[in-house]
């Protein structure tokens, strides 16, 4: 079954390469702008034997991860802490609800101001993005408690850490999981974003320099690293996901089958 | 149940405190100085312009004043001007109109140093307004009514491209401009998405090697060797720092004259600092680098700028200019 799988994905992705290769081959758009497969490749090869790639590379991750870190434990945090005290969700639902929806790159100007170029203004729009997606679903999690398992905790005595580690974490983290693969997408895609437009060292900053420079397959190629580092990491959160959550249901009926 | 959501709070507020804080600590550590050298970011866009600075700073003309660049690369003047004015950058690479137009809404900034100048030759210069390959049009008077791509709207490809069918005796009122990047004319002027362009390098290039024609030189137009862009800092950091902006000051001038002396070194760094393939780079046409603003065609800028009813008020070139 996984031998198929991986198969499969293997021909679609040979499929898509050879499409690449063909389109501007066949002349159906410029070589100029969109050159083939090969090319791209080519310079590709040449990037990673540039000390500077590695070097963006090393500093996109770098703002990646301390993004998505700060991100998950404040939106746990926070999450847990709005739906454990009274009143408090009510009180900052309709606030929540104002802030979601405000796009993280809207807030450049801002982090150029603060920040300037700096790592910290790219961990701002990072943390701002993959924020909301860790809190909206813990908060999810956490409102799915079964009012039955919460009330024989209490009717056994348990005290409120005992209940929050027994009773609302095991069911609030299937959630938190979905909300940490989708935050590292985000964030990912955040830091990317940031780079390309503020100029913070990284692959973004290299994209851009590629672009201003009439470079085009370089350009190409840093997207597609790019792309690959977004299925690296899909691929790592998933994995990530699958040993914590090996006692739950989903993941042990995914097994079965 | 108290002690725990304290205690959560306590750890939530902790986060937030570490995820936003030490905000205040970075922002002046730059510009400090360890052992005789100061050290001074300098936010700029990743062009050919900019080489006298980076030939300069490896020949070690700034070190012999005790300065040392620290360059930010930044995607243009937009976060160019608000980083030196909020103190990010001691300096930045921008624009004359840019300037002028920060002045005049008020944002403190001060020129000083220049940048670099057209090169004053109609034809033969690094900014060009062109047209692809086998196209109508033939000169700018002919652009009314068509879409003419700018890199920014309300600035200084703008003024200049006006004069130029102003010139050529049409009417700029009545040509459609567009907004659209450098990198991405070459591309839009071959799919006829435009009707002409004002391009720079290495876009000039680009256009010219799929057989693009120029029909007017605009910076060239507007003034005789205008100077085109110059290296600024905020007006606050100027006063305070009169010392460093002098040595900042001596530093560009020498790399300036360098540079304009030896442009096959200037060439030759800005693979450094751009992923500009060779074989275009051979095709750039440089841009002047005297060492000193031309003030007369500044002003000449500055009276089509405000004819264009870019500026709030008369920007103080008095103020700006060094």
């Amino acid at each position: 079954m996984k031998g198929v799988n991986v198969a499969l994905g293997a021909a679609g992705l040979a499929a898509f390469l050879a499409l690449g290769e063909a389109v501007p081959r066949l002349g159906l758009v410029k070589e100029a702008y969109f050159p083939p497969t090969s090319r791209i490749a080519g310079a590709l090869a040449d990037e990673v034997t540039d000390s500077a790639f590695w070097q963006a590379l090393g500093d996109t991750l770098t703002g990646w991860a301390l993004g998505l870190a700060i991100a998950v434990c404040a939106g746990v945090v926070a999450g847990v802490v709005v739906s454990i005290v009274p009143y408090l969700r009510e009180a900052t639902a309709s606030t929540i609800e104002f802030l979601r929806p405000i796009p993280s790159v809207a807030l450049i100007p801002l982090a150029v101001l603060l920040y300037g170029t700096e790592l910290r203004s790219v961990l701002l729009l990072v943390v701002y993005a993959s924020f909301w997606q860790v809190l909206i679903q813990t908060l999810y999690g956490v409102q799915d408690v079964d009012p039955v398992a919460e009330e024989t905790a209490r009717s056994y005595g348990l005290g409120t850490w005992a209940r929050v580690r027994h009773v609302l974490w095991p069911t609030a983290l299937p959630y938190v999981m979905t909300g940490v693969r989708l935050a590292a997408a985000v964030a990912l895609i955040l830091a990317i974003t940031a780079e390309l437009v503020i100029g913070a060292p990284g692959l973004g900053q290299q994209i851009a320099v590629a672009q201003t420079s009439q470079a085009v397959p370089e350009m190409y190629a840093l997207i597609v690293v790019a792309g690959l580092l977004g299925l690296l990491i899909n691929v790592g959160a998933r994995t990530v996901e699958r040993r914590a959550l090996a006692w739950h249901q989903s993941v042990r009926g995914e097994v079965a089958v | 149940m108290r002690r725990l959501s304290a205690g959560l709070a306590a750890g939530a507020l902790l986060l937030v405190a570490t995820a936003c804080g030490s905000s205040d600590a970075g922002s002046s550590d730059a510009g400090a100085s360890s052992g005789g050298v100061t050290t001074v970011k300098v936010g700029l866009i990743p062009i050919v312009d900019v080489a006298p600075l980076y030939l300069g700073q490896k020949k070690g003309f700034f070190e012999k004043q005790g300065l040392k660049l620290e360059f930010s690369i930044a995607q243009g003047g937009a976060a160019i001007v608000p980083g030196v004015a909020s103190g990010q950058f001691q300096f930045g690479f921008s624009n004359v109109t840019s300037l002028m137009v920060a002045q005049s809404n008020g944002v403190p900034v001060k020129a000083v140093a220049n940048g670099i100048a057209s090169t004053g030759v109609a034809g033969k210069d690094f900014g060009a307004l062109m047209v692809k390959k086998g196209s109508a049009v033939k000169s700018a008077k002919e652009l009314e009514g068509k879409k003419v791509a700018i890199n920014t709207l309300k600035n200084i490809n703008e003024t200049a491209v006006r004069e130029s069918v102003r010139g050529a005796g049409g009417d700029p009122d009545k040509v459609d401009f567009v907004e659209l990047p450098f990198d991405q004319m070459p591309a839009a002027l071959d799919k006829s998405q435009i009707d002409a362009a004002m391009v720079v390098e290495p876009a000039t290039a680009t256009i010219k090697s799929q057989g693009g024609v120029e029909i007017a030189s605009p910076l060239v137009d507007v003034a005789p060797n205008l100077t085109v862009a110059m290296y600024f800092a905020s007006t606050q950091y100027a006063q305070q720092n009169p010392e460093v902006v002098k040595k900042f000051q001596d530093a560009t001038a020498e790399s300036l004259a360098y540079a304009e002396a030896h442009p096959d070194e200037a060439r030759q760094i800005v693979t450094t600092y751009t992923k500009i393939p060779a074989s275009v780079l051979e095709q750039v046409t440089l841009p002047k680098w005297p060492a000193e603003a031309n003030r007369p065609a500044i002003e000449a800028l500055m009276k089509l700028g405000e004819a264009d009813g870019l500026f709030k008020k008369t920007p103080d070139l008095d103020a700006l200019l060094p």
